[in-house]
């Protein structure tokens, strides 16, 4: 899985590009996540726009993401989830945990209304 | 359509992309809805992972066996591995609580359980587990909504 990160108005978007199931996977998101915190970034926005698939290992690594984010005062929403990745969400009842975007800006501005 | 389609591969992660793949012609062909596809596919996924990385131990040299058997009112998934299997009676009565976030991990079985009609384990001694799904098809105008 490829990680890019991008600003945008002082929000912070991860790009993921791949599938998202474990493995290596977690230990890039998680070093990217402990980054991100590091330089006081604490406001994120995962870009799901480009993941193919993911898996019950995939939605951990997410899980972990938002509770690293959480603890430090900040937050982790979601970007451009496909279906399939709304049906694990729905079916988890994650819906309930995980704020969804289907729009860049809106996901960004999320945040101001905070 | 009616028909067994069988897939073996090694335990290893990427050939979940080979899964996804043939499970999507699989179900394109039973002409299920949009929703019920994608049930059927990510639970597969799950069972597929389970078997990789709980059953075979990520050890490359066993394999996970899959039979998509399709039947005019049903799909049957069977995934297959060369593990020692686990007490699923013990943990199909205790599955985590999915919303908990103290857990980052534990939702395959729940997911598989609640995507699929039946989700039934079979152990074969010294043969391994067999994981079986089942769904009923409903036809494409008639998808339902998700369960509850």
């Amino acid at each position: 899985m490829r990680i890019d990160s991008r600003e945008k108005n002082g929000i912070i978007i991860l790009d993921l590009q791949g599938k998202l199931m474990g493995g290596p996977d977690a230990e890039s998101f998680k070093s990217a996540i402990y980054k991100l915190i590091e330089n006081g970034h604490k406001k994120i926005v995962v870009n799901l726009h480009s993941i193919d698939w993911i898996n019950s290992t995939g939605m951990g690594i997410l899980i972990s993401g938002y509770t690293t984010m959480r603890r430090n005062g900040g937050d982790l929403r979601l970007l451009h989830v496909s279906d399939k990745i709304r049906s694990i969400l729905y079916v988890t009842k994650l819906n309930t945990i995980f704020k969804c975007f289907d729009n860049e800006d809106d996901a960004v501005a999320s945040y101001e209304n905070d | 359509m009616s028909g067994t389609v069988v897939i073996e591969f090694p335990s290893d992660y990427k050939f979940l992309n080979i899964v996804d793949l043939v499970c999507g012609e699989v179900v394109q062909n039973l002409c299920v809805g949009h929703q019920a596809a994608n049930e059927i596919a990510i639970s597969v996924i799950e069972a597929c992972t389970n078997a990789i990385e709980h059953g075979n131990r990520e050890c490359p040299d066993e394999n996970v066996r899959i039979v998509f058997s399709c039947k005019s009112d049903r799909i049957c998934v069977e995934v297959g591995d060369c593990g020692k299997g686990f007490d699923y009676e013990c943990y199909l009565r205790n599955i985590p609580e999915p919303t908990d976030i103290n857990h980052i991990r534990g939702r395959g079985i729940y997911i598989m359980k609640n995507m699929m009609d039946t989700l039934d384990f079979e152990m074969v001694p010294g043969k391994g587990m067999k994981v079986k799904l089942e769904k009923l098809l409903k036809h494409k105008e008639n998808d339902g909504g998700r369960k509850d």
